[in-house]
């Protein structure tokens, strides 16, 4: 009971950040149509400057909120600057473009702060001994903290989606770009609002998730998270926020499960049970789990 | 001096030109209709003062020059457009739907009121508020995209083929509507529509194009009553 508590707990908080970035993921698939391969990149540079400042003693507090904005200027530019231009002429080169800037931030990265591993200091009290014991398993408070911090962000950003005023306006424009801008929507405002929300979401992530175990940061950090927050984001279905969320938690937990039990997988095939989900998806029920096939009368 | 006054309009898509040089105008509170076989241009020439296609030539709205500017600020100028295939929103609400069709109001209490006068007008959108849009009729489909366009309250409404793929009834139901809404709310209307005999009945007057220039022009009654414009357009 106890190991199957802190398999549990180590699965919630993973999926937590899948969660957290499957959702930014979404954000932008629903403008857009692509998928960001950038998103993990962003969410890296934007964790090594919150980094950087903690280095200099700046509260993490304050860490984090300059980070977050430095995203979210992030996302806002590379759609104004670098997708907005390309994206009509085909979605492929939308495509390349995003792994270009994958490579270029990765390196950029490489380059600022070089390839050693560093360990980040947590939001949360941190310590060996800063835990509750619940039903005889250690949860400790960097958990609970980022729990309940993704749960907030993905609080506000479904009380902003279905809300507020702007979200209707993003979710008409995810829905019918031309339709959208016909009714009065400043189209490319709502794009880049998108992206920068998205990608203010990954610095919040990164942050979050990088002090959990030490000697984390590093450039080959973000890549794998990706390629489970993709997997979580096409099992709940692209076009589903909700569904991005759910299925983030659920791979994080059976993935924690499966290499905690499964002594095969544990340590070395965590990855391929992303693959394994998003070939399964592909398959089966290409929609996603919540994604919706279009609905359309004429 | 006419509301919509467009002159030697020229446009296309990328090196492909479909309009060469169409003038039209619209004045206050009328409704004027532009007729055409497929492929004459008319589509575009609504793509163009919306906005959705760069374009040459003037495109004036009340004298001021609106040729150039983005869809969004057309809008805000006071043109909305009821686009081809209605634009429906499909997983919205209908009430999300005329709600967006409210994006340049700022002003809240107004807003509200328009919604309750449309779903008077249009009582099967009521019915049907909370409904998923993509789950209407056609003919709702196209009377909520007739109600999200008037939400902006705009001077001029474009209708491009309001008919497409309606049933005759429901057809007719659609243009008694946009009628009444001409003489209730004096909104001015061009109209894009194949089913000529119908559009003449409730246009004051309308415009021929064939491959992108107008070849004829005058009253409604009069292109009713021409031979030419009869075999050519209207069938019989």
């Amino acid at each position: 009971m106890q190991l199957f508590l802190e398999y549990l707990f180590d699965g919630i908080s993973n999926g937590a950040i899948y969660a957290a970035l499957a959702l930014a993921l979404v954000m932008v698939f629903r403008g857009t149509g692509t998928i960001n391969f950038a998103q993990g990149e962003m969410a890296l540079f934007t964790t090594y400057i919150a980094w950087g400042l903690t280095t200099k003693n700046v509260p993490i507090i304050l860490c984090l909120l300059i980070a977050t904005g430095a995203g979210f200027v992030l996302g806002a530019v590379t759609e104004r600057v670098l997708i907005r231009p390309i994206e009509r002429k085909s979605l492929l080169a939308t495509l390349i473009v995003l792994l270009g800037l994958f490579l270029a931030l990765n390196s950029l990265d490489g380059i600022l702060w070089g390839n050693e591993n560093y360990t980040m200091a947590s939001l949360f009290p941190n310590k060996v001994s800063s835990f509750v014991s619940v039903g005889g398993a250690r949860l400790y408070w960097a958990n609970l903290g980022l729990w309940i911090l993704v749960a907030v962000i993905v609080g506000a950003m479904f009380q902003l989606f279905n809300h507020t005023r702007l979200g209707l306006h993003m979710r008409a424009t995810a829905s019918n770009r031309e339709s959208a801008s016909l009714s009065g929507i400043a189209v490319g405002r709502i794009l880049m609002l998108g992206w920068g929300f998205s990608a203010a979401i990954g610095a919040v992530a990164g942050i979050l998730l990088t002090p959990l175990s030490p000697d984390s940061l590093g450039v080959g950090e973000m890549f794998p998270i990706l390629i489970q927050a993709s997997a979580a984001a096409l099992l709940g279905g692209l076009d589903s926020p909700g569904g991005a969320v759910i299925a983030g938690l659920m791979l994080g937990v059976v993935e924690a499960l499966l290499s905690g039990y499964v002594s095969v997988i544990g340590g070395q095939l965590e990855e391929a049970i992303a693959f394994v989900a998003i070939v399964l998806v592909l398959l089966v029920r290409p929609q996603g789990l919540f994604g919706s096939k279009e609905v359309e009368r004429v | 001096m006419s509301l919509l006054e467009i002159t030697d309009l020229r446009g296309g898509y990328g090196p492909s030109m479909v309009l060469h040089g169409i003038s039209l105008s619209v004045d206050e509170g009328e409704i004027v209709v532009v007729l055409g076989a497929n492929g004459a241009g008319k589509t575009t020439t609504m793509r163009a003062i919306s906005g959705l296609i760069s374009s040459k030539g003037a495109i004036t709205l009340d004298g001021r020059s609106i040729s150039g500017l983005h869809p969004d600020k057309v809008v805000g100028a006071g043109i909305s457009l009821v686009p081809q295939g209605r634009g429906t929103f499909a997983k919205l609400s209908v009430e999300d739907n005329l709600q967006v069709g409210a994006a340049k109001r700022r002003d809240r209490a107004g807003v509200k009121d328009d919604l309750e006068q449309w779903y008077e007008v249009f009582p099967r959108l009521a019915e049907r508020k909370k409904q998923p849009a993509g789950t209407l009729s056609g003919g709702e489909q196209q009377m909520l995209a007739i109600a999200r366009a008037l939400m902006n309250r705009p001077r001029l409404l474009l209708c491009d083929e309001p008919s497409l793929g309606l049933a005759p009834i429901v057809v007719r139901e659609v243009f008694a509507l946009l009628t009444r809404i001409n003489t209730e709310q004096k909104t001015a209307m061009l109209i894009v529509e194949q089913n000529a005999q119908l559009a003449l009945e409730i246009a004051s007057r309308a415009y021929v194009l064939e491959t992108g220039t107008v070849v004829t022009e005058g009253t409604a009654a009069s292109l009713r009553d021409s031979d030419a414009v009869r075999r050519a357009y209207l069938g019989y």
